[in-house]
């Protein structure tokens, strides 16, 4: 494993929360960018929690978040309070040193915190601000709320899941937060890339709904280039048969099988025996859908998936047994390839963090550091980069400007 | 006005629906983008949908607007040697090729499983990526079969983090950060492991498995999911307390707004069975899109949910010119979904010419 250097020299200030932009910003972090996370004690990511109490507060609840750490690494972390003078003046220094800032709320909290490219302007000519709010920064819905099962409600992707008998179907409960964040990310790449070149910078307006229109592309060019509505059949393929999902011995343990075309299934017929026989080719098979997979569901049913799927796999006929989240974390594949890096992390110990899904020159991306706690770098960074003095920090932790806590809300 | 990657030049020798979703964003903002393709074409011009009346298929046609097209088996040697070793980045599907070793740029390969490891010699599709990430187990009835998700979405995933990969490392050869030549290789399943890979540090810190609850049931949250109104559908999602208390309102059940039990989602889940049943009847007094607008105004995550037909015609979605053209050979044109993201100095072209299969063979045969 190795580290990545492709972004060294760039610095971004991450005021985004939850997965999207977080997500975004680690993607940065891992291609050796200086991500600098800036949340408050009052306000901090409310992926964290978005039920705080104080008891959760007293038990370090803060830094014990799977889902905030697991997006985290390789970042530095900073608090300072925003709503007030003081707070807001040391962000606008710390933009002063970057090349981007990015930041995923609704449209009306930058305004609110007297922030705006304009602004970030004023104090660095050549900024790069993302924002990438549900909708986008324009229309008439970009003050409109929304989280990331909302952004996928709104795509026209349940339209096309599902079975017609059932509603439109969703895929997750925030499916519009990871594709917009890669898309996040994707959009300041090439920001920085013309920034290198040009000098400039620039806003970049990010829609999370319009970044999952190319995952529902596919139904959207049925209608557009052929006027239907796209059918909700669920497993079953127009254009395949076999095409679905059987069951295999154990609760809730199944196997998806696709055969794409005729030798694979005649290597499918030598496997699945005598029963397989009875279904020829793709025209007979679609014929008799129903029995093809009765037919293969009870074949199946006496079979250990995982021990199916390497048999499949090995006449080269595509298989896929399912995965759990326990044993999503002891992948074979996964583990042969060293995808999950185990880092000891404060409060919550050793934790396994998800590597890039890529690797470069052979190697994979090294995680430096895990997810850091809340204010861990206020020291490094406000006197490092800003150049304050041990005894600034420590008046603005005695009024409240920065911290390591975080704290109830004040209203 | 300038475009942020113009004077890249990007080789797609692949053709798979990835490196065709990598090299889109690349010709989006302004990179030169070959397609350096087989005699038969590109696999992605056999994919579906087809356009009706035409034996071309409108994802291909999607993909593949404003890059130029090459016939590989038409080139002389020298002239592909030039052409590769000219490539800022070359874009390759996992298959073993000859021309990587030319490649003086980035060389990116985009297969479903990465180089290397267990599962390096498989098959791959976009249900697999799903079934091995953990989500399709999530998916469905309770009783199951789990459901696969349609179309091409891991492989555009996979195309998503290729891009970043690719980018990344071009900037860094830019920056002086990287050293030519250099490779990518972006896995598809390990792209998809974007949406699950929370579930799977969550579970090792919990030891909770998720089961499947049916078809739009999020454990731990309720109400969520997309439910019928008189005309069309919604999609909901009530969280907070003050969203519930506002929905409550909204569909004049305030009798269930200060239930004690029901100020959290779980609590809400856990009565499941006397809460849906009232919403539902509700939701049948209004339309979807009335519903919508309402709801916004009183800040509830609720909007309508939209048909194909539907979305296209979105007021948002339209005056932010989120679908465009791509153009064919013969004129004719479909609509297809633009640019998810706009740089506003250096913005993006929207759509375009789709080449005929090895139409600009000619100008790269010296």
């Amino acid at each position: 494993m190795k580290t990545n250097n492709s972004l060294k020299g760039i610095r971004i200030i991450d005021l985004s929360m939850g997965w999207a932009g977080p997500l975004a910003a680690r993607n940065l972090a891992d291609l050796g960018a200086d991500v600098i996370k800036v949340e408050s004690c009052e306000n901090f990511d409310w992926w964290r929690s978005w039920e705080a109490t104080q008891e959760w507060i007293d038990d370090d609840g803060a830094e014990k978040s799977p889902a905030f750490n697991s997006v985290q690494r390789n970042n530095r972390n900073i608090t300072l309070d925003l709503s007030r003078l003081e707070g807001r003046e040391l962000l606008l220094k710390l933009v002063g040193t970057a090349n981007a800032v990015m930041e995923n709320f609704s449209g009306s909290v930058l305004p609110k915190l007297k922030l705006s490219y304009e602004i970030f302007k004023e104090v660095k000519k050549d900024i790069i601000l993302l924002s990438m709010p549900a909708f986008g920064s324009t229309g008439p819905w970009k003050m409109f709320r929304a989280y990331g099962s909302t952004v996928e409600q709104s795509s026209g992707l349940p339209h096309i899941n599902g079975l017609s008998s059932d509603p439109p179907m969703m895929h997750h409960v925030a499916y519009g937060d990871a594709v917009g964040g890669l898309n996040g990310v994707s959009a300041l790449l090439i920001a920085l890339r013309h920034q290198a070149q040009a000098g400039e910078g620039q806003f970049i307006d990010l829609s999370q709904v319009e970044s999952l229109f190319p995952l529902a592309a596919h139904g959207i060019l049925e209608f557009t280039a052929n006027g239907k509505e796209p059918l909700r059949n669920g497993n079953k393929s127009e254009f395949f048969a076999p095409h679905g999902v059987y069951p295999c011995v154990g609760e809730d343990k199944w196997i998806v099988i696709q055969i794409l075309n005729e030798d694979q299934w005649l290597r499918f017929q030598e496997i699945g025996g005598a029963d397989m026989k009875r279904f020829g080719d793709l025209k007979d098979r679609l014929s008799k859908l129903d029995d093809l997979d009765k037919t293969i569901a009870k074949w199946t049913s006496t079979k250990e998936a995982q021990k199916l799927m390497y048999i499949l796999q090995g006449a080269k006929i595509p298989a896929a047994s399912t995965h759990t989240m326990s044993s999503l974390l002891n992948d074979p594949h996964l583990n042969s390839r060293n995808f999950w890096q185990w880092l000891d992390r404060a409060v919550v110990g050793n934790q396994p963090n998800p590597s890039a899904p890529f690797n470069i020159n052979g190697k994979r991306l090294a995680i430096k550091t895990p997810a850091p706690t809340l204010g861990q770098h206020n020291h490094e960074v406000l006197t490092g980069i800003l150049g304050l003095k041990q005894a600034e920090l420590d008046r603005l932790e005695d009024i409240g400007i920065i911290g390591s806590k975080p704290k109830m809300p004040s209203s | 006005m300038t475009k942020a990657l113009e004077g890249l030049r990007v080789v797609d020798i692949g053709g798979s629906i990835s490196t065709e979703y990598c090299s889109k964003i690349f010709a989006d903002y302004g990179a030169e983008v070959i397609n350096l393709e087989p005699q038969s074409g590109f696999e992605t011009r056999k994919s579906p949908p087809f356009i009706k009346g035409k034996d071309e298929s409108a994802m291909h046609a999607y993909l593949n607007t404003k890059k130029l097209s090459v016939r590989k088996d038409k080139l002389r040697k020298e002239s592909l040697e030039d052409l590769i070793s000219s490539a800022d980045l070359v874009l390759n599907n996992g298959e073993k090729s000859e021309l990587s070793s030319i490649s003086r740029g980035v060389f990116s390969d985009i297969s479903w499983y990465g180089n290397g490891g267990n599962y390096d010699n498989f098959i791959g599709t976009d249900a697999q990526c799903f079934a091995l990430n953990g989500m399709l187990r999530g998916l469905g009835s309770v009783e199951g079969p789990p459901i696969i998700p349609s179309g091409y979405q891991a492989q555009i995933v996979g195309g998503m983090a290729a891009f970043i990969g690719s980018l990344g490392l071009v900037l860094g050869v830019e920056l002086g950060n990287n050293k030519k030549p250099s490779l990518v290789e972006t896995s598809i399943y390990e792209a998809s492991l974007c949406f699950t890979e929370v579930g799977a540090v969550s579970f090792f810190n919990t030891g909770l498995e998720g089961r499947r609850l049916g078809v739009n049931r999020f454990a731990p949250t309720y109400p969520l999911g997309v439910f019928p109104c008189k005309e069309g559908w919604i999609g909901l999602t009530v969280l907070t307390p003050s969203q519930w208390h506002a929905f409550c309102k909204l569909l004049k059940m305030e009798d269930l707004a200060l239930v004690p039990e029901y100020q959290t989602s779980l609590g809400r889940l856990q009565d499941i069975a006397t809460i849906e049943p009232v919403i539902k009847e509700r939701l049948l007094n209004f339309s979807a899109k009335d519903l919508f607008y309402k709801a916004q105004e009183e800040a509830i995550p609720l909007v309508q949910v939209p048909t194909m037909e539907e979305l296209l015609e979105v007021d948002q979605f339209l005056e932010r010119e989120a679908f465009t053209f791509a153009v064919l050979s013969d004129k004719d044109s479909i609509k297809v979904p633009s640019v998810p993201f706009r740089l506003m100095e250096t913005p993006p072209s929207f759509g375009g010419y789709v080449a005929d299969l090895g139409e600009n063979t000619l100008s790269f045969d010296k």
